[in-house]
């Protein structure tokens, strides 16, 4: 269903041209938890945003589900945003001055299934365990809550692709883990494609398959393969 | 609906927000408010004629100081065609002398009962034919000399001195700076003429009227409308420019601080607004939210803002009025709806300002 090809990304320097992403092909299948490794600057969140319609390529070709991302109108662009992805951002998710289930509502006020917005809340406060903090304000949350708030708005929309960028480095490796393994879940129990982007290999281990990213250049990794 | 709950949820800062719109709302408020008890005081006795345009001597220069007309063609005005009412009016300036011997200026108008020209009696009986000294006294005049219904007033007119009694109290206001003091017309073209014989007395100052003359002018008349009459009062056009520059100075600056404020206000939220166009936010939403928090704030800071110039107008005028100041409703609404229109204006460009911003911001700084 998701169809990456030949994806480059050239950035101008002053004179210089930098590749942030060089001829990355790739694929994947709803129910699969990819994750991509890499030190910060190789190109991983460059990825994403262009996978997430934030960023458009120099070259190659996007498809999800048979649809040609690339070549979307900034309006259609606006329009994928919200109705086909799930984004959890590194930080900035939340609007501070509202509450937790308004967090996750915001996607219903910004026009992604908005018959279904209220029941849809309350069931994934539920299943992130953020009940008892339903009525608190984003302000009042710890870190970890704060992510699972932000995953818990970027499945609001019941997204075609989930795309996270570093959930855990804000959290401490328990906490990490917690957050990582409730991704794996919903994954798994809603179908969805998750590709997650992060520099943490123990974090990475956890996903169905881990490519590694070093300057723009994408590798299966060999980690998974041993 | 984020805009309003934003709004609810950080109640104390909105609140300061809101506190600074009310108090340069204010300051546009009194300076109009003002400005506009200035020009009453220039002849708001002549705006609240009840007639719709002045007839004039062709030869007084547009000035009801020097226009003078004969019964001849006070009538020739009457039969007009076009004119439906008429009603001669007598003016002259006389001191008043003060219990405590203190010398002060009024208008006296002199008028026939029963005609438009004739004034509303808001306490005491308004003037019979026989009334020969009785005079109706603006209400400022008697709140300032602290005098009352049944008392006497001493004129000095042409090295004169004639004892009036006060016999009702109006609010037509001041007529050339002065209070307004009504008269019988006759008693008033004694006093202004005396011995003159007959027919060489003059019989009115101008005539009001009602209705719409064919003609502008006649033999010996012109005819102005109220507004045209007002503005030629002496002194009334350099003043009148003095307060329109200060209003439009005091609004431009107070657009300005409001502007300059939601500008501020608005870029505060750029990493918000990112992360919403990042989510699939349309700049439409964005837009509306914005526009609807701007303008959310500017009405409470509006509604605060009237209280304290209604509040202060009160305290002024409870203080003996030295300071002239009045406020009408529309002078409520120009004011609200320029001020809400330019927070409208400030939100929106700074909101399209910001909309232009890419969305990748909300990814944080790491590209």
């Amino acid at each position: 269903m998701l169809s990456v090809t030949n994806l480059t990304k050239t950035y101008q320097e002053g004179d210089r041209e930098v590749q942030a992403v060089r001829d990355v092909n790739f694929g994947g299948e709803p129910g699969e938890f990819i994750a991509i490794v890499g030190p910060s600057g190789s190109g991983k969140t460059t990825t994403l945003a262009m996978l997430g319609g934030l960023l458009t390529p120099t070259e190659g070709s996007i498809q999800l589900n048979g649809r040609e991302i690339t070549r979307l109108s900034p309006r259609e662009l606006t329009e994928y945003r919200r109705l086909s992805v799930g984004y959890v951002f590194q930080a900035n998710n939340l609007l501070p001055f509202l509450t937790v289930r308004e967090n996750l509502l915001v996607m219903s006020w910004i026009g992604a299934r908005k018959d279904e917005g209220k029941q849809r809340a309350d069931q994934l406060i539920e299943e992130l365990g953020l009940s008892h903090r339903a009525n608190a304000l984003a302000t009042q949350l710890s870190g970890g809550e704060r992510q699972r708030v932000a995953i818990g708005r970027a499945l609001m929309n019941d997204p075609e692709i989930v795309l996270v960028d570093e959930p855990t480095a804000n959290l401490d490796s328990v906490r990490g883990r917690q957050v990582v393994e409730m991704l794996m879940r919903e994954t798994k129990d809603r179908n969805k494609l998750t590709i997650m982007v992060t520099h943490d290999l123990d974090m990475a281990a956890l996903a169905d398959h881990i490519y590694e990213m070093h300057d723009g250049v994408l590798t299966p990794s060999r980690a998974k393969a041993a | 609906m984020i805009g309003l709950l934003e709004i609810r949820r950080r109640k104390l800062q909105f609140a300061l927000i809101a506190a600074v719109f009310a108090l340069v709302s204010y300051l546009v408020l009194m300076i109009t408010g003002l400005g506009i008890g200035l020009n009453e005081l220039a002849g708001s006795a002549l705006l609240n004629f009840d007639a719709d345009r002045l007839a004039y001597a062709d030869t007084a220069g547009k000035s009801v100081i020097r226009s003078e007309m004969s019964q001849e063609t006070v009538d020739r005005v009457s039969s007009a065609p076009g004119v439906e009412d008429t009603a001669p009016l007598a003016y002259v300036a006389a001191n008043y002398v003060m219990p405590d011997g203190e010398i002060g200026s009024a208008a006296l108008l002199g008028y026939d009962p029963g005609t438009i020209a004739e004034p509303d009696v808001t306490s005491g009986r308004p003037l019979t034919p026989e009334d020969t000294n009785g005079i109706l006294a603006d209400r400022r005049f008697l709140n300032d000399a602290g005098l009352d219904v049944g008392d006497t007033v001493t004129f000095q007119l042409r090295l004169e001195t004639v004892e009036m009694e006060i016999v009702g109290e109006i609010d037509e206001g001041a007529f050339f700076f002065q209070p307004a003091i009504y008269v019988l017309r006759p008693t008033l073209l004694d006093l202004k003429y005396g011995e003159l014989p007959e027919e060489a007395r003059p019989v009115a100052s101008i005539v009001l009227l009602k209705g719409e003359p064919e003609s502008a002018s006649g033999e010996g008349y012109e005819v102005l409308d109220k507004q045209t009459a007002f503005n030629n009062i002496e002194g009334v056009q350099g003043q009148s420019a003095t307060v329109t520059s200060l209003q439009v100075f005091g609004y431009l600056v107070g657009a300005m601080v409001i502007g300059v404020f939601f500008y501020v206000l608005t870029l505060q939220k750029i990493s918000q607004i990112g992360m919403l166009k990042a989510i699939g936010a349309s700049s439409g939403f964005i837009l509306l939210q914005l526009l609807v928090q701007v303008l959310a704030i500017a009405a409470i800071g509006l509604v605060v803002s009237i209280g304290l110039a209604l509040l202060t107008e009160r305290a002024i005028k409870g203080g003996g009025e030295i300071v002239p100041i009045s406020f009408t409703t529309s002078a409520f609404i120009v004011a609200g709806v320029l001020l809400l229109a330019t927070s409208a204006l400030a939100a929106f460009f700074s909101g399209r300002q910001v909309l232009r911003t890419d969305p990748i911001i909300a990814l944080g700084q790491q590209l």
